[in-house]
């Protein structure tokens, strides 16, 4: 079973870090549906830049860069611009996965062939460091959340951003930082799909991750830690199936990638109240 | 949207068209080609034959019927982000049904897509039970049901609805004979769009100018007042779910009856997520959504014709709607504040 | 009021410098002047009060001294120096804590998290033993019942969430704090409570400043007060060199530039009452005399009410309550009004008589029985079946609950059964809107102008006249008049007092006993979730308002 526990971690490591930035954005009280398009256009900046002559880490870097500008420019939208972040969320997505495909046509040609890049350096158990170190995030998130006073800040402007605002915080600053991170998190994870699982950039090649993502914001009930069961549950039913496929087996695939988003409908639809939402989820700052 | 007065709609509109140009001109240029004769290419490829527009009228109908179902769920306050689910049930009720209809083409068709909307709406149905029972809400539940229906058709055209006269992973083909026929030689076109253009019109009148349409939209605009004047909220959003489900589900199961015959994976991507973008448009409005939405279909035909002619990515055709959504909501935003 | 006003307050404050001075200030909000020069100077160790009638500016001041709203001109100065706060952070900073009228608490948080979250000088990373030790200090040193530290904030009652919210504010010791009308929900224990704490912070060196409209509170709890009155201070002095009376002339005399000229006679009449209403603090005999003598001039529709022959009642409640989350809940109802009869729910906000009214009108569940005219009405809430039985609501909030505000006034007034078989009968709607708003006196360009751009009183009467169009057997209105100037509170009183004439009854809830004796109906109190006897609509407003403070059984 080596190689098992090595394929679902891998696949787990972008999903969950995706998801701890949405995590950390919907706990503000915003949303990015458009996640996958952050995931993508993290994933494209780091093979551009490793087509470039960037080494992996380097390639790594300029996804989080790109990230936190995509962050900042949603935020400018659906935060200091009180648009609704759903709709923004939605334009969003067209824009980047048509952006990433158009740039890679620039640089592939039209005709598109397969560019390879170099993959991330295995650390232990097959994993880059960069992976591994995916799996604190949602403890470090849980922490600031809890225990920090900008956590704290945090918290509010998601759950009551009246009161925020009134004991002299900025709600707007809060939800763009948070936007900020968020994008730099998601563009990441795009970003280790590339450095790690397949080295190459197709158009739309997170293939729905960012969407699993939100469903795993959702199936966690908006809490850190429980991202990580889920995002090992589908990684690791991910990672079984290519097992089962090589082994012939015929379970079909669907019932895997239905799998994350089926569970979190159930977690919705069995849990009390709105499932533990922020209060001001998706509101426009006052 | 009502109450926008025609200097804020103009203003709006000049933003976004500004925008859209901007982005136009400059991934032609980014693309190392002439703007000019990038645009050119464009409009020859969506209006410059017949052939041209009846490809920019084909690739409209599936927009023109998912703008008008999101623009009517809007209207109503039901955030329906699912219709690309919706569309895909409405395709595969049109891909399993279709084969096995003989006997009338015209009571084949009507079956077809009779199980195609009816598709549509069952699908939006657990987003609408939860929402009223569980206070779940539709955006988070639509989304996940777009990704439930994804995977769904990804495993029956590998599995119960696999062609089994082929190893492709797609369905069985619809008959030659309940296959809508093109309307001119030389062009794709079919009555599907008609179909499209009548249900906008339909949808127009019904919220603006009947009993039924002020409820829903009184329902959308204040549910709190809406609930207390005793308006059945909960009715009145039920049928916008399920009518913007069912919109959603024709244009799945008219893909399948007049554009491709059958069912694939992944079939028509995008189709739901861009008929929400043609509503936002046009400010949620039918008529609107649906001048969107063509918009939006020639710009998928023209940049075909503007990636062969001058090398400018297809691409293109994605980003601008994306762009023109964003440049609205801004401006909306903009100048509601400035207002208020 | 247990706390009496400190007697050596007042003598200190002449001596220091001001711990606050807003000098000047004035403030638009577009084409309303919401402030024009008004003075605000508070002293360390007093409680002072600021009083005035809605919209007079005390919100929009304090929240410019909290460094929340900027002002176009005026200044303002800390212990004698000019500050300008850009943000509410950088008056804290300064000592400087508004409390507002809004909700400040993380529901889905603890309490100790909460306390964390208000502390401004709380730490970057702080425990969760940290966390809890501030709740038990901040208890002990300010006298304060905050509960259970682990509690979820949502889970408390209205009274613990005020406090915490005080707590809040003065755990970081500072030299002025602001409170926005933090009595508006509390019982009067939690009020004398919330002025002892008060009162201990202020005896050591801080400036307290409090928002109120009751001036009960005021005369027994505060040591100066500031009158604002249409966005200026008009008056300034000691508790001691003034009464209830002087106070309360002085308020009506300035909210008199808002009501209309025509309606001049009518507001002499309300003057008289108003007057009244504030002597609520002085001996009964008095009142009792002034109120008798008021009851006559409105026309009595007591003939009209027992006149009524029908059998069946309009509105038959037995062991009715509420099914709310809030902190109070009614219990155990049992009330009945017949065609034509008119009851008042006399309570202060937060006592559960809004409850009361929602669940009748299907907005709340309940348990018990609800009958109209003889149809019991489904527990689970249904407004859909308590308006096909007869049933008619008016809402407290208007704007948006009451209209639609972006749909025309006919659209509106043609809800929720727009008339037309297939398509909509627009001729017939606006007829029937002109008719109505006519006969309701409601002043309108057009009827195809939105309802949200009415003023607060026309659009009330739109509601009104929405409601009554449709004859109903019984009507429920909660503070139909709340917000509104004189002249349109008493045009709102008389048409329901037409309404009940013509035989429906009506069920009407208001906080303001003045307002209760003008509907000239039995009054019963309401005072966390329990009814009083009926009560002659003679009863002296004091007697009214001691009932309602819970202090008469």
């Amino acid at each position: 079973m080596s190689g098992f526990l090595e394929v679902a971690l891998l696949l787990a490591a972008p999903l969950l870090l995706a998801a701890a930035g949405e995590l950390l954005l919907e706990r503000a009280g915003s949303i990015q549906i458009g996640l996958e398009g952050t995931m993508l256009i993290g994933a494209f900046t780091a093979f551009a830049a490793a087509r470039s002559g960037a080494g992996p880490h380097a390639a790594l870097l300029a996804a989080a860069a790109a990230g936190l500008l995509a962050g900042a420019a949603f935020a400018a939208f659906a935060v200091a611009g009180r648009a609704d972040p759903i709709l923004v969320g939605t334009a969003w997505n067209l824009v980047a996965v048509g952006g990433t495909a158009f740039c890679y046509r620039l640089l592939a040609g039209v005709t598109g062939s397969v560019l390879e890049v170099r993959t991330l350096p295995a650390l232990a158990f097959g994993l880059p460091a960069a992976a591994l170190a995916v799996f604190v995030v949602p403890f470090v998130l849980e922490v600031f959340l809890a225990r920090t006073r900008p956590g704290l800040a945090l918290v509010a402007a998601g759950e009551n951003p009246l009161a925020l605002a009134a004991t002299g915080g900025s709600v707007v600053a809060v939800r763009t930082a948070a936007s900020v991170a968020a994008g730099a998190l998601g563009a990441l994870g795009g970003a280790l799909l590339v450095l790690t699982v397949s080295p190459t950039f197709v158009e739309g090649v997170t293939a729905g991750r960012g969407f699993l993502a939100l469903a795993l914001v959702v199936f966690a009930r908006w809490k850190p830690l429980r991202l990580v069961p889920g995002a090992l549950l589908v990684a690791g039913a991910t990672a079984l199936q290519y097992r089962l496929q090589a082994g012939g087996s015929h379970i079909p695939y669907a019932v895997f990638l239905a799998l994350p988003s089926l569970l979190a409908l159930f977690a919705l639809a069995f849990a009390r109240g709105r499932g533990g939402a922020p209060k001001a989820l998706g509101t426009p700052a006052p | 949207m009502r109450g926008e007065s025609a200097v804020r709609r103009f203003a709006v509109a000049a933003t976004a068209l500004a925008a859209a140009a901007a982005a136009l001109v400059g991934l032609a240029i980014l693309a190392g080609a002439s703007p000019l004769e990038a645009l050119r290419a464009l409009a020859e490829g969506a209006a410059g034959s017949t052939a041209a527009l009846g490809e920019t009228l084909t690739r409209a109908t599936a927009l023109v019927l998912t703008g008008v179902g999101a623009s009517l769920a809007f209207r109503a306050g039901v955030l329906n982000i699912g219709l690309e689910g919706q569309f895909l049930a409405g395709a595969v009720a049109a891909a399993a049904v279709g084969p096995l209809l003989a006997g009338s083409a015209l009571g084949a068709r009507v079956a077809i897509l009779a199980a195609a909307a009816f598709a549509g709406a069952l699908w939006v149905a657990p987003a609408a039970y939860l929402e009223a029972r569980r206070g779940v809400p539709e955006v988070l539940s639509t989304i996940l049901l777009n990704l439930v229906a994804a995977a769904a058709v990804s495993g029956l055209v590998r599995g119960a609805l696999q062609d089994p006269e082929g190893d492709y992973p797609q369905s069985r083909a619809l008959s030659d004979a309940v296959r809508l026929a093109p309307l001119a030689s030389g062009s794709r076109i079919t009555a599907a769009v008609l179909i499209a253009l009548a249900l906008a019109l339909l949808v127009t009148l019904l919220l603006q100018w009947t009993p039924f349409g002020l409820k829903l939209r009184a329902t959308g605009l204040a549910p709190a007042a809406a609930r207390a004047i005793g308006l059945p909220r909960a009715r009145l959003r039920l049928l916008a779910f399920a009518s913007s489900g069912a919109l959603a589900g024709l244009a799945g199961g008219l893909e399948v009856m007049a554009v491709t015959g059958r069912l694939y994976d992944p079939f028509a991507a995008g189709a739901g997520y861009t008929g929400i973008a043609a509503a936002l448009l046009g400010g949620s409005h039918p008529l609107a959504a649906t001048a969107s939405a063509v918009l939006f279909a020639a710009l998928g035909a023209g940049s075909s014709a503007m990636q062969r002619d001058t090398g400018v990515p297809g691409a293109l055709a994605t980003i601008v709607p994306g762009v023109l959504v964003l440049a609205v909501l801004a401006a909306r935003a903009r100048l509601a504040r400035k207002t208020t | 009021m247990s706390t009496q006003p400190s007697k050596k307050s007042p003598a200190s404050c002449s001596s220091s410098p001001p711990s606050l001075e807003l000098r000047r200030i004035s403030k638009r909000f577009g084409e309303t002047r919401a402030l024009s020069e008004a003075d605000l100077v508070v002293f360390p160790g007093e409680i002072h009060a600021l009083l005035g009638e809605n919209g007079a500016g005390k919100t929009t001041l304090v929240s410019i001294a909290a460094g929340r709203l900027t002002a176009d001109s005026g200044e303002v100065l800390r212990g004698g120096a000019h500050v300008s706060f850009r943000k509410a952070r950088d008056a804290r900073l300064a000592g400087l804590v508004l409390v507002p009228q809004h909700d400040l608490l993380i529901g889905a948080a603890s309490v100790a998290d909460n306390l964390a979250f208000l502390d401004s000088a709380a730490p970057f990373f702080e425990s969760a033993g940290s966390r809890r030790a501030r709740v038990a200090r901040l208890a002990r040193a300010f006298g304060l019942e905050l509960g259970d530290a682990d509690a979820r904030a949502d889970a408390l009652p209205v009274g613990t969430r005020q406090r915490i919210e005080v707590a809040g504010a003065l755990a970081g010791d500072p030299d002025v704090l602001i409170l926005d009308e933090p009595t508006a929900v509390l019982s009067p224990d939690e009020t004398s409570a919330l002025f002892a704490s008060l009162r201990k912070r202020a005896d050591a060196g801080a400036a307290v400043v409090l928002i109120t409209h009751r001036l009960a509170e005021v005369f027994a709890g505060a040591d100066r007060l500031t009158l604002l009155a249409r966005g200026r201070s008009v008056k300034t002095c000691r508790i001691s060199e003034t009464t209830p009376e002087e106070i309360g002339g002085l308020l009506l005399k300035n909210a008199e530039g808002a009501v209309r000229e025509t309606e001049k006679k009518r507001e002499k009449e309300e003057e008289k009452i108003f007057i009244e209403g504030v002597r609520g603090a002085r001996p009964l005999e008095l009142r009792g005399d002034m109120a008798r003598g008021r009851s006559q001039t409105h026309p009595s529709k007591h003939a009209a009410r027992s006149a009524a022959q029908h059998p069946d009642k309009s509105l038959a409640l037995t062991g009715f309550a509420p099914n709310v989350t809030s902190a109070v809940r009614a219990e155990g109802i049992s009330l009945s009004l017949s065609p034509g009869e008119l009851l008042v729910l006399l309570a202060i906000d937060g006592n559960g008589a809004d409850d009361i009214a929602r669940a009748i009108a299907g907005l709340e569940p309940f348990s018990g029985r609800v009958e109209i005219c003889g149809v019991t009405l489904p527990s689970s809430g249904n407004p859909l079946v308590f308006r096909a039985a007869g049933g008619a609501f008016v809402p407290a909030d208007r704007r948006e609950e009451g209209l639609v505000a972006t749909l025309s006034l006919s659209e509106n007034l043609a809800l929720p059964n727009p008339p037309g078989r297939v398509l909509l009968d627009r001729a017939a709607m606006r007829t029937r809107a002109e008719e109505r708003l006519g006969a309701f006196g409601v002043r309108f360009a057009s009827p195809d102008v939105p309802a949200g751009s009415l003023s607060g009183g026309n659009q009330q009467k739109v509601v009104l006249a929405r409601e009554l169009a449709r004859d109903p057997a019984i009507l429920i209105a909660v503070h139909p008049t709340r917000g509104l100037d004189l002249a349109s509170a008493a045009a709102v009183r008389s048409r329901i007092l037409d309404a009940c004439c013509a035989g429906s009854a009506a069920l009407v809830v208001t906080a303001d006993p003045d307002e209760a004796q003008l509907f000239d109906a039995p009054i019963r109190v309401v005072y966390r979730g329990r009814l009083s006897g009926e009560l002659a609509p003679t009863t002296p407003a004091a007697t009214l308002g001691r009932l309602m403070a819970g202090l008469e059984a």
